[in-house]
């Protein structure tokens, strides 16, 4: 794992997701970057790997969130990245349909447990936090397998496999 | 082993109070002002570029609006107190105030972060206006950062009145607000203002708040109106901000 390109790839992650992310809304609801960086270290990365790339990315949407304070998302990207993670052992996400299956369910699971647990902080949650929740992880899986591409080429990871003769 | 490591430091970040775990939401703030500010402006000028000539004229349309309401609220003040002390020369209500303006760090539906913090002056509880409106409170300062509280967020609540009436408004979420318990006896219609009662040592003028967007009889309880009110400018596209810092000069 190359440490220093991961920094340099999740710190203007950050910025975008807590202030450039609006250009991109549609309807109101925009992608969430950082949950797409977080599936994509899951699945390339090797598994303690993922592990800590989970929870930094969680630190990192906890920072750049406003309204949830600081742990919601650091629990909920770690608990469910490093599931991911584990998973990913036994079946290989590598198909674009089942990395847009990944980020959409790890992404609604783990949004649920962060506005659950930033609850527990005092925070409120929303009217429609389930319809909003469902259709920004939708967005994100449907821009993030492409995303993967340049995430891939920054972190000089190999995201084909080579077919076998 | 790690994987317990990470969930006890993430434990301790939930459970440990909010006034030090913001700290490393200001921190961001502070440290990545610029570019969080140009990121901002970048999203607010595609908007704005998406409706070139609704969206400026109804921005100045609504600050005069709320300017207009504003004087006419002072101008009620200064009445009232010509009818009391008449005779007397007295101050104009924001005489002692010092707005301090302040740029927007980052923005939430529930909150904002602004570049102004407790050097400037600023403390917990002080008005936030934008385009001469009241767009909340602050709800936590540090050195050079503060965070506004929005009167659209649920956990927000300030009182309010609405022509004579006193009552409360309580943010919904969804940019929207209502104010509940307003009795049916009291007459309101849709676009009627909605005043921030003076807070002694924080505001001692009304300013609007909001303005009523719906107003129709509970089902549940029909001696009450179930009122919705929208803040009184378009959050979403204000780039600055002002607080009301009351000085202590006489």
């Amino acid at each position: 794992m190359q440490w220093i390109r991961f920094a340099v790839l999740i710190l203007p992650a950050s910025l975008l997701q807590a202030s450039l992310v609006d250009v991109m809304k549609i309807k109101g609801i925009s992608p969430d970057l950082l949950l797409v960086c977080m599936i994509f270290f899951c699945i390339y990365a090797n598994t303690s790997d993922a592990i800590i790339t989970s929870f930094v990315i969680g630190f990192c949407a906890d920072i750049a969130t406003l309204g949830t304070g600081m742990g919601p998302h650091i629990i909920s990207f770690g608990i469910f990245g490093t599931a991911l993670a584990y998973l990913n052992r036994v079946i290989a996400m590598r198909r674009m349909p089942y990395q847009s299956a990944a980020i959409m369910i790890v992404g609604f699971i783990a949004a649920i447990l962060a506005h659950l647990l930033s609850r527990l902080k005092g925070s409120s949650a929303p009217p429609d936090l389930y319809s909003v929740t469902f259709w920004r992880c939708l967005y994100s899986c449907l821009i993030g397998p492409f995303l993967f591409l340049p995430i891939a080429w920054w972190m000089r990871t190999k995201s084909r496999r080579r077919k076998r003769y | 082993m790690l994987f317990t490591w990470f969930i006890l430091g993430g434990a301790i970040f939930l459970l440990a109070p909010q006034s030090i775990t913001n700290k490393f939401q200001f921190a961001f703030a502070r440290i990545f002002n610029w570019p969080l500010s140009i990121g901002r402006n970048i999203s607010l000028s595609v908007r704005t570029r998406q409706q070139p000539t609704e969206g400026i004229e109804r921005r100045k349309y609504i600050q005069l609006r709320n300017h207009i309401a504003n004087v006419e609220a002072q101008l009620a003040v200064e009445l009232q107190r010509n009818q009391q002390l008449s005779g007397f020369r007295k101050k104009h209500p924001l005489q002692n105030a010092r707005f301090v303006f302040a740029n927007i760090v980052a923005a939430s539906t529930d909150e904002l972060v602004i570049g102004c913090g407790k050097e400037e002056g600023l403390a917990e509880g002080q008005f936030v206006l934008g385009d001469n409106s009241i767009v909340g409170v602050i709800s936590q300062a540090s050195a050079n950062t503060a965070k506004v509280r929005l009167i659209t967020s649920a956990a927000s609540q300030l009182p309010i009145k609405i022509g004579a009436e006193n009552a409360m408004i309580v943010g919904i979420g969804k940019r929207l607000a209502k104010i509940p318990y307003f009795q049916t006896k009291h007459n309101v219609a849709v676009g009627d203002p909605v005043y921030c009662r003076p807070r002694p040592g924080v505001l001692n003028s009304p300013m609007i708040v909001a303005r009523i967007a719906e107003c129709k009889e509970d089902g549940e309880q029909p001696l009450l109106w179930n009122i919705i009110a929208e803040p009184a400018c378009m959050i979403k596209s204000i780039d600055y901000v002002d607080v009301i810092v009351m000085s202590d000069r006489k």
